[in-house]
């Protein structure tokens, strides 16, 4: 009986210090992830009163050229991912590998990285816009200048690269966190089963990095999908045309803009399954390995 | 097989391996064997490749391997931790330098499948070293070793993660897989009577560098220095103060005793450590010397005695009939040619 009491008393306290953080998480997170979705089948404007509309928002996303747009765009800037992950591991591996100079390089990569995506934005627009340094220096080598924000695939290819430029420097600590963790003795044996550079890297170092290289790739996926707003905003807002204009960008543009919430809402809510899908893909990949 | 000539190895300013000298016979087993931090699994990585040689060279199979890359020394190494790729299974495992060399499946899965029964791996074959214990792990690494058929096989302490009883069962199939391969092996470890027990002959290294070079039974009766009269024997040596009383005689422990076969002279006075082995204690015939017992550790068969022989004078007795009690005061023997004499820097007097 007195366990009992005891076992109820400390249920209490653990309800008791856990209420704080819920009572967050419900207010900040659960509640407008709730009424986010409730706004997706209402006409709300910001002004006025909202009317039930049902699926009509979502048939408009589905039948918005701009949305398609920027699905398409979503997936070309998603076809970049091998780069996004082979060129941070090799780079780590390199370092790794105790290149001369590796732990400056390893700053210097990271360094991006702590840098606001407005303020990358803004040393990018000076390089890239078609009288920046970039085409100077094409023009100092004989070459013709190229219009890299005003051009659809230009545009597009250069937000990608600065993103990638600015953010590697992550994905290269973690390879090098995951390099750290390879056995050594594992790499030598397999030296001395005759394994050069390149079979232990394609039999042993990158089938050991799987983990690492599934959850870089996850998590490069959710960056590409919804934190390339303050590049795209302060690099080429959407354009030309809708040529670099992604899911997260559409949303606010409609929120923002255009002033409307439920139709944003609606868009909102696929990118929401999008990511929910990315989610699910990372926990089965991570059950995946458990075994290993 | 293997020539180490007067190799060194320096990390920065500190030598790790010091000039040392040493040849190896084709088909023999020897075993490095040295306190940690000697340089004995520094060593055997130089023979492997897998450290760069400061200086000197190591030669293998009659061939200049100073600079050459680990796979081309055609040596087979098995490591501590196994070193297994956690992401193939035991045959992938055993035939991956089959598969880089270029052989096809089918060959491959016939050498893999003969060495595995050698090794009692056969059914075993499909799993992953995560679903295997110790033991298994040790000889799917030893397997992978063999199915290459190297000159030279090198051992890193092998077996220092297995617990005790699968140790011993290990070291009798090593022992077992020299005897059929009849190959060169190269073993490192910090046991001592895995040393014993496996070599053909044995290197002690101390600080970088060789003390004695032997087989078992002439390091343990016939001990270069101090260190691996110490070193090698469980439990070790004792060594008794004593100061030389004549050209033959030293005064040990309060008795005067003659040492028989000393071919130099000892200077009267002279200063002198008197080794005497646990199990000579307790001989039939030879100087008596009482011991005052303080514990006994029995071990069923025989036991290990502690106690003095004078103030300040401890030694360990092996106890091979009868029922020891702490408290006792009994009479030992020994025989005056089980002694080992060194001198004040450690150095045997022979």
């Amino acid at each position: 009986m007195a366990r009992r009491t005891i076992g109820q008393a400390e249920r209490r306290f653990a309800a008791l210090v856990l209420l704080p953080a819920a009572l967050l998480l419900l207010v900040f997170r659960i509640v407008p992830l709730l009424w986010g979705f409730a706004l997706s089948f209402t006409n709300a404007n910001g002004l006025g009163s909202a009317d039930w509309v049902g699926l009509a928002n979502y048939q408009a996303v589905v039948a918005d050229e701009a949305f398609q747009d920027a699905l398409v765009n979503t997936v070309l800037v998603l076809s970049t991912l091998p780069v996004w992950i082979m060129l941070p591991m090799l780079l780590a591996l390199l370092i790794h590998q105790g290149v001369p100079g590796g732990r400056i390089f390893r700053a210097v990569y990271f360094l991006p990285a702590v840098l606001s995506s407005v303020i990358v934005g803004s040393i990018f627009n000076v390089v890239l816009r078609f009288d920046g340094s970039l085409n100077a220096a094409l023009k100092a080598v004989g070459l013709h200048p190229v219009d890299w924000l005003g051009n659809g695939w230009t545009a597009l290819l250069s937000l990608v690269t600065v993103y990638l430029w600015s953010t590697f420097g992550m994905s290269v600590l973690i390879f090098m966190a995951g390099l750290s963790t390879i056995n050594q003795e594992m790499l030598e044996a397999a030296k001395l089963d005759g394994a050069r550079f390149w079979a232990r890297l394609r039999f042993i170092v990158i089938p050991t990095l799987r983990p690492i290289i599934e959850f870089v790739a996850v998590v490069t996926t959710i960056g590409l999908l919804t934190g390339m707003f303050g590049l795209i905003y302060v690099l080429t807002a959407g354009g030309p045309g809708t040529a670099t204009t992604l899911p997260e960008f559409l949303i606010w543009l409609e929120q923002g803009k255009l002033n409307r919430p439920g139709y944003a809402a609606a868009i909102s809510a696929v990118l929401f399954v999008l990511m929910a899908g990315v989610a699910w893909a990372q926990v089965r990949i991570m059950s995946r390995n458990a075994d290993l | 097989m293997i020539d180490l000539r007067h190799v060194s190895k320096r990390f920065g300013g500190h030598t790790v391996i010091d000039g040392v000298d040493l040849s190896v016979e084709e088909g023999e087993f020897v075993v490095f064997v040295g306190p940690s931090g000697c340089g004995k699994s520094t060593l055997l990585r130089m023979i492997a490749g897998l450290e760069e040689i400061s200086s000197g060279d190591v030669w293998i199979g009659g061939e200049r391997m100073t600079d050459a890359e680990p796979y081309d020394r055609g040596v087979a190494m098995v490591f501590q931790s196994y070193a297994l790729y956690p992401h193939m299974t035991v045959a992938e495992n055993m035939g991956f330098a089959l598969r880089i060399q270029g052989l096809g499946a089918a060959e491959r899965r016939r050498m893999v499948e003969a060495a595995a029964r050698k090794l009692h791996l056969d059914h075993l074959l499909d799993r992953k070293p995560a679903a295997l214990s110790g033991g298994q792990r040790q000889r799917v690494a030893i397997g992978r070793a063999i199915v290459r058929d190297p000159k030279v096989f090198l051992f890193d302490e092998p077996l220092s993660n297995l617990d005790a009883e699968l140790r011993v069962q290990m070291r009798i199939e090593i022992a077992r897989l020299h005897q059929t391969l009849a190959n060169t092996m190269v073993y490192v470890t910090h046991d001592q009577t895995e040393a014993m027990t496996l070599a053909d002959r044995i290197v002690v290294l101390r600080g970088g560098r060789i003390e004695q070079v032997g087989r078992p039974t002439d390091l343990y009766d016939d001990p270069d220095n101090l260190f691996v009269a110490g070193f090698i024997g469980s439990p070790r040596m004792n060594f008794l103060p004593g100061v030389a009383a004549g050209p033959d005689s030293v005064r040990v422990a309060g008795l005067e005793v003659r040492v028989p076969g000393l071919s130099s002279r000892l200077a009267p006075g002279q200063e002198v450590q008197v080794g005497l082995r646990p199990e000579h204690l307790t001989a039939t015939e030879g100087v008596e010397v009482p011991l005052a017992i303080e514990v006994v550790e029995q071990l069923g068969a025989m036991a290990y005695v502690h106690g003095s022989l004078a103030p300040d004078v401890p030694v360990v007795a092996e106890w091979r009939s009868g029922r020891p009690r702490v408290g006792e005061r009994v009479p030992l023997r020994f025989d005056p040619r089980d002694l080992r004499l060194f001198d004040r820097e450690g150095r045997r007097i022979r």
